[in-house]
């Protein structure tokens, strides 16, 4: 009798609850990181491999096709927070009001782009954006009399092909977090601001955006990661992994380059750890002032 | 600037519905944009799709259902097509449904608990979001050759089980729910499973219902790690199979386009099931009984 | 067909079932739960049982797809009884090819039968998976195709991955384009892969279009062809095809910003290679290179190239801007014929192929670019039946035919190049598609003058670099100092070496 009580203690439950992801961790997670972590101080050779101790990194620091990558992937990041906060958000507060009619039609079209896969629309986008006279853009820019441009060979508009990318597939999907999000707000807090005469800014700044944030610490959170390990979206915009002058190129790509293209995995780790650290610092700096790690006060 | 609720036939109402639902069409059409342009694609050779690049006019002389007929014609490509299709749905279903039941259950622990690892493993959980796949593939593949996993589908699924995002949103979510559910439901002498199966997991169901759709987007979409861990084309997904289509020695658009346009169906079908969810929550209430 | 979506439907259906099960599982229990004054004990159970159903509904999962396959289209070849092969490649088509050969094999070699299972994989992603596997140590198949691209990362395993090929093709080396050899070969010297093609760059004229341009026959534009040696004979003509179109929007030919195929060529008529070679160290500024750069930089300023649309001729828009016949000529390896019959079959009966201009007379006239080394592993079971059937099936007469039929590649057995029934059959698409024969091309150019550029642990560095950097330089600013550009390449590769 004494062990079922335990196991149904409140000190005992939350092991119980969070054994599933103790032991993933456990078997899944620890060896590999740490492999992943010492090949980074490694030269991983085909036939042997040797310790190099900070060479990667050092290099790395003097590594300008690095740096490139690194800005590509900040500002990418920094425009997706922008892009695809607080439009989304907005959405779908207007989305949830009643003042729009065939809700399932619109938000069914708005999922739509992120269930394609990336294959087939970084394909459809790269067509669109070809600087040939037949791509979608420049039959737009034609119209309106500039005549063709090359699109992805320029930095800003390299940059906006991606953006356009990133906006056209994940809208509905931020949408979708915010829509659930809005659904764990109980009415009757709407209902009593509607009794103190509260405005629908006034609901939206005093009552939405507070209980929103668990929500909204939650993609600012993954799209701080998405959006400094973008990859994919860029490899099929270019049709591969080199665009001119690296205007495509982000963090992962490069260790992408590094280390299957050219199988130095000990390099390829230590940008990985890069990311990592970086992604960890602006995530944890992040959460921390949105209070994100605070216990419950019982 | 009161909006007033019951005036739904003002004038004013109407306009603000117009103007709503405007917004959403127009931009749905932008949207849409690049669907419909693949799927007329889709209708038409691959010469086609190269001769005058992506076009959307309704040109129907050179649309055919040739690549369709081709992809259910029974022939050699069109089984494969159906052998990676059925192989991506039964990876899908059944990561979708562990991965959302046992995420719930690692978000719970870590939301409704004080206890002393709590912010260690909540940290834990936010960092492997934050490993780039590649650099753990290597000693990843070795790990499932260990256990014996490799080629099946079982190595393909487990490693996903704990997805950390999924596990963060639900705690995100699990945080804004009112703690005196719990307190309550105690006093009553209900044991700590059977409150999160029975009275905290039905008032998450829109997290559940957007996890969903996203887990299975995910699953779906996978290429790499199912590519490591499987071997022979038998047991291919859907996306490792379409891409087998894009080589440097050329792009086979034929099957591709049609392939891959067909192959949204079923994540869709998947989506409008599980949508329904996020309209329900906590509109009726559920907090006060 | 209606028997295949009844299977997927079927499938979907059981393995829907199959989570019910499972959801009713975790249900019950926390039904049982419910009655929690009753029997306590069980739930704890359930919770653990539901941790553990993990695994096990997985390989259910398992279990069912293996019920539910039932004449599945495989792509295994020959004799069941036979040595089992497996075979990785990222074109189907490849596979094909090695299927086609082992039933001929098995005719051959009954006491050597062997059975071949070819799984195409993504492109970038099986070169992934085959580096996965070697590394550790265990996975590989015992044949796979290897891009040349990717052949420094596998070959740099030498003898501990890969089985050395010299014994087994030594059979076929006399006759074989000994370049294309080398472009397979080891740091130790010893051959590790077998190709396909030799990629022989070659001239492809549009002589339909320059003839209705210039207002004469397509012989006597042929004729003008064929008395093209140099670059300045090449300039002279592509000048008296622009004044006579007469036309802004139309060029003579376009240069890539995205590939270095014209550089190679360039380098390969000087007997330069920037790679260096296994020895090294790489040298990009190399007068070939250099000249080859300023000539395409008059060439722009004068009108008479323009840049390919998004980078190189062989995307998309590359074949739309040869189509709309905004380029009339352009050199391009021999496996480019596929991209016309594929791509631009409305070309047909359009274009002649022919030796590409040098520099100066004498001077070797062709490249071997791209292409695909065919690798056997040292993890396979059987090294000697898989090395020899390999080279079998990539460089005898049986081989070589199959080769040209299916794939379209030039084939790298000099043999075959002359024999009247292989290079001049007139049921092959290849041959009928173009004015000319192209095997006639390929013997006028001779195996001696085919050069060779090393690709080496160095090459991605300088290709990427070219290709990302150097040419948008020199070719969007055609004013941009050749010299500045080249010494910025070599900047980056010394970062490398």
């Amino acid at each position: 009798m004494k062990s079922k009580n335990f196991l149904y203690s409140q000190k005992v439950a939350p092991y119980i609850f969070v054994l599933p992801f103790i032991l993933s961790f456990a078997i899944f997670w620890i060896y590999p990181l740490i492999t992943a972590f010492t090949m980074s101080f490694q030269d991983i050779g085909a036939i042997k491999s040797d310790w190099v101790g900070l060479a990667n990194y050092t290099k790395l620091l003097k590594d300008k096709v690095f740096m490139i990558a690194v800005s590509n992937s900040a500002k990418y990041m920094f425009f997706t927070l922008v892009l695809l906060i607080p439009f989304p958000m907005l959405f779908a507060v207007l989305m949830d009001s009643n003042i729009v009619k065939a809700k399932g039609v619109w938000k069914a079209i708005l999922y739509m782009p992120a269930l394609t896969s990336v294959v087939i629309s970084g394909t459809l986008f790269r067509l669109m954006f070809t600087e040939y006279k037949t791509g979608q853009m420049n039959l737009i820019s034609q119209a309106l009399g500039f005549g063709t441009y090359k699109w992805l060979k320029n930095g800003w508009s390299g940059m906006l092909a991606l953006l356009v990318v990133a906006c056209w597939r994940w809208t509905g999907v931020n949408m979708l977090y915010f829509l659930s999000g809005l659904k764990a707000i109980d009415t009757s807090l709407y209902e009593a601001a509607d009794i103190d005469g509260a405005s629908a800014i006034q609901k939206f700044r005093y009552v939405t955006l507070p209980l929103l944030k668990p929500t909204t610490v939650y993609v600012l959170t993954i799209s701080v990661y998405a959006g400094l390990s973008m990859f994919l979206e860029s490899y099929m915009l270019w049709a591969g992994n080199s665009s001119p002058n690296n205007i495509g190129l982000t963090i992962v790509g490069y260790l992408y380059k590094r280390g299957i293209e050219k199988n130095d995995m000990g390099y390829a780790c230590a940008v990985g750890v890069v990311l990592l650290v970086v992604a960890l610092i602006i995530n944890f700096v992040q959460l921390i002032l949105n209070g994100t790690f605070k216990k419950e006060e019982d | 600037m009161n909006k007033q609720k019951d005036l739904s036939h003002s004038p004013k109402r109407i306009l603000f519905t117009v103007l709503g639902t405007g917004f959403y069409a127009l931009l749905c059409a932008i949207i849409a944009f690049p669907l419909l342009a693949g799927l007329l694609a889709s209708f038409r050779p691959g010469t086609e799709l190269i001769r005058r690049g992506l076009s959307i006019d309704l040109d129907f002389s050179t649309m055919t259902l040739n690549n369709y007929k081709y992809l259910f014609g029974g022939n050699v490509d069109s089984q494969k097509y159906f052998m990676w299709y059925k192989n991506s749905l039964i990876i899908t279903l059944v990561s979708v449904v562990l991965t959302l039941f046992i995420c719930y259950f690692v978000a719970y622990g870590l939301t409704m608990y004080n206890f002393p690892l709590q912010n260690v493993l909540f940290t834990l959980v936010i960092a492997t979001m934050m490993v780039p796949f590649e650099i753990l593939m290597l000693p990843m593949y070795k790990e499932i050759i260990a256990l014996h996993l490799i080629d099946t589908y079982t190595g393909v699924i487990i490693t996903g089980l704990c997805s950390a995002s999924t596990i963060f949103f639900f705690r995100q979510y699990l945080g804004g729910l009112p703690k005196d559910l719990l307190s309550a439901a105690r006093i009553d002498g209900a044991n700590e499973y059977y409150i999160s199966v029975k009275i905290i997991l039905p008032l998450t169901k829109p997290a559940f219902a957007s996890m969903g759709i996203l887990c299975a987007m995910g699953a779906w979409n996978s290429i790499l790690w199912p590519l490591l861990v499987l071997k022979g084309a038998e047991k291919f997904t859907l996306p490792i199979g379409l891409n087998t289509l894009l080589t440097p020695y050329g792009n086979n658009y034929d099957v591709l386009i049609a392939g891959s346009m067909f192959g949204i169906l079923p994540i869709f079908v998947i989506f409008l099931l599980f949508q329904r969810y996020i309209i329900d929550g906590m509109t009726a209430g559920a907090v006060k009984g | 067909m209606k028997r295949k979506l009844l299977s997927v439907l079927l499938s979907t259906a059981m393995t829907a079932a199959l989570l019910t099960g499972c959801g009713g599982g975790a249900a019950q229990p926390a039904a049982d739960a419910g009655d929690a004054a009753k029997e306590a004990t069980e739930t704890t159970e359930a919770v653990e049982e539901a941790t553990e159903a993990t695994e096990e509904v997985a390989e259910a999962a398992d279990a069912v797809e293996e019920a539910a396959e039932e004449e599945i289209p495989t792509s295994t070849f020959g004799d069941p009884n036979g040595t089992h092969l497996e075979m990785w490649t990222f074109v189907e088509l490849h596979g094909q090819h090695y299927g086609k050969m082992a039933e001929i094999w098995n005719e051959k070699n009954p006491d050597k039968a062997i059975e071949i299972t070819c799984t195409t994989y993504p492109y970038g992603d099986m070169h992934t998976k085959l580096l996965t596997s070697l590394e550790a140590g265990t996975g590989a198949p015992d044949i796979c195709d290897v891009e040349v691209g990717q052949f420094p990362n596998v070959v740099a395993g030498l003898d501990q991955w890969l089985i050395p090929l010299d014994d087994y093709c030594k059979d076929y080396m006399p006759t074989m384009v000994p370049a294309r050899m080398e472009t397979y070969q080891g740091e130790d010297g010893h051959y590790y892969g077998a190709p396909y093609h030799v990629g022989a760059t070659a001239m492809f004229y549009n002589v339909a279009a320059m003839a209705e341009a210039m207002g004469i026959s397509n012989d006597e534009v042929i004729k003008k062809i064929d008395s093209v040696v140099t670059w300045d004979d090449y300039v002279k003509l592509g000048e008296e095809y622009k004044a006579a179109i007469g036309d802004e929007s139309k060029f003579w030919t376009s240069v890539d910003t995205g590939g270095t195929d014209w550089l190679w060529l360039a380098m390969a008529e000087n007997g330069d290679d920037w790679t260096g070679g296994f020895e090294g160290p790489a040298n990009c500024k190399l007068d070939s290179v250099k000249n080859m750069l300023t000539m395409q930089q008059d060439w722009l300023k004068s009108g008479l190239a323009m840049i390919s649309p998004d980078g190189h001729v062989d995307l998309e828009a590359g074949f739309q801007n040869i189509m709309d016949k905004n380029i009339v000529s352009f050199p391009k390896a021999l496996w480019y014929m596929s991209r016309f019959t594929n791509y631009m079959p409305e070309e047909k009966g359009n274009w002649y192929i022919a030796k590409c201009p040098v520099f100066k007379e004498g001077q070797k006239c062709s490249v071997g670019i791209g292409g695909t080394g065919t690798v056997v592993t040292a993890q396979s079971a059987n090294t000697d039946l898989a090395a020899e059937f390999l080279c079998w099936a990539k460089m005898s007469d049986e081989g070589e035919q199959n080769i040209w039929d299916t794939l379209g590649f030039d084939v790298c057995n000099t043999a075959m190049w002359t024999q009247d029934s292989f290079a001049h059959d007139d049921n092959n698409q290849f041959n009928a598609f173009f004015i000319n024969y192209p095997y006639d091309v390929l013997s006028s150019i001779g195996m001696d003058n085919i050069g060779k550029i090393s690709v080496v642990a160095i090459s991605p560095t300088i290709n990427e670099y070219v290709c990302t950097t150097t040419l948008n330089e020199v070719l969007e600013d055609p004013d941009y100092s050749v010299d500045d550009a080249l010494q910025e390449l070599q900047d980056a590769v010394d970062m490398e070496q």
